[in-house]
């Protein structure tokens, strides 16, 4: 309330419409962002289709491996052999036994059976389909018998 | 700025500078945080461990429906065939795919034909994108807009033993 400077008043600006706005867009935001620590490993391109639904219940014990390749900035393959990205650590489809094996008894250590778990494989739409079906089998061996073949939804 | 009330009921302004600096703060950091990923789904395939012996031999066993892909060296399909029956390669022979399995098992959501499974069985470079499409196939079709609901074909998918890498 400054009386004494009422000639030389500044044009107040009214803020109300702005702080409106700027919370609809932090809400906005806030809304859209999720911070769920996924599994997603970006240099995987996974292949797209219109029925790859999310599953309607989270599953329990997902296992998540990634299959793909070393790829450079514009997309492109820097090594035409697949990658298995697990986690940090990057290895050959063909020696993803013993990783499979460790993630198995570190289940049985937590009291879960191997069998409850979900293995979700993320592979790259152009890796072979032997080499995936390689990944499953050794899983199989480690006793994991449930897989999810991950894709991403087509829009319509 | 009323100057009637400036006696007694003198209002307080409130502040707003710092609210909305951390307001600004806040919007940021939202903004940067931002990862537009994707929507992501998949299929769940069941391998369970010695598959052939865990079935009940109660019922009549339907035969599995044998969906066989071949491809070239460079990973490329190059015949879809459904047991049989060589459907081509390319987008129409999946929607031909799509089309006999509906024939296959008599109809969506068909009682007598529920267990029936099918059995995916492919090269070994074959691209693993020709799967995922194949699998789709195989699950079933979307119905009509606007609810593009799943009407479910086959719900059990299973790997033949994967083929030695030519």
């Amino acid at each position: 309330m400054r009386i004494e400077s009422k000639a030389e008043q500044a044009n107040e600006v009214d803020m109300t419409p702005m702080i409106d706005i700027v919370f609809q867009l932090i809400a906005f935001f806030m809304v859209i962002t999720n911070f769920e620590q996924t599994q997603a490993d970006e240099r995987v391109k996974l292949p797209k289709d219109a029925l790859a639904k999310p599953p309607t219940v989270k599953r329990e014990f997902p296992l998540t491996i990634n299959v793909g390749f070393d790829r450079d900035k514009k997309g492109n393959k820097i090594d035409p052999e697949a990658w298995v990205f697990f986690g940090d650590e990057q290895f050959r489809v063909e020696q993803a036994g013993q990783k499979l094996r460790d993630e198995q008894e570190y289940y049985k250590t937590i009291g879960t059976d191997p069998k409850e778990v979900t293995v979700e494989i993320r592979a790259d739409a152009e890796v072979p389909t032997g080499q995936v079906q390689e990944l499953i089998k050794m899983s199989q061996e480690s006793g994991f018998e449930k897989f999810a073949l991950r894709a991403t939804q087509e829009s319509r | 700025m009323k100057i009637r009330n400036r006696g007694k009921g003198e209002k307080i302004e409130a502040q707003m500078a710092p609210m909305i600096d951390v307001v600004f703060q806040l919007l940021i950091f939202f903004m940067l945080t931002l990862k537009i990923v994707e929507p992501e789904g998949d299929f769940n395939i069941n391998m369970p461990i010695g598959a052939p012996s865990t079935q009940t031999s109660e019922e009549i066993n339907l035969p599995d429906i044998k969906v066989r892909l071949i491809s070239n060296d460079a990973g490329q399909l190059v015949d879809l065939q459904l047991g049989r029956q060589s459907l081509g390669n390319g987008q129409q022979a999946f929607e031909q795919l799509n089309v006999k399995i509906k024939q296959v098992i008599g109809g969506p959501n068909n009682p007598l034909t529920k267990d029936m499974e099918v059995e995916i069985d492919a090269d070994y470079n074959l691209h693993y994108s020709y799967i995922i499409e194949a699998i789709s196939k195989c699950r079933g079709t979307l119905g009509p807009p606007p609810n593009y609901d799943l009407i479910p074909y086959v719900e059990k998918i299973k790997f033949a033993a994967p083929r030695p890498p030519s």
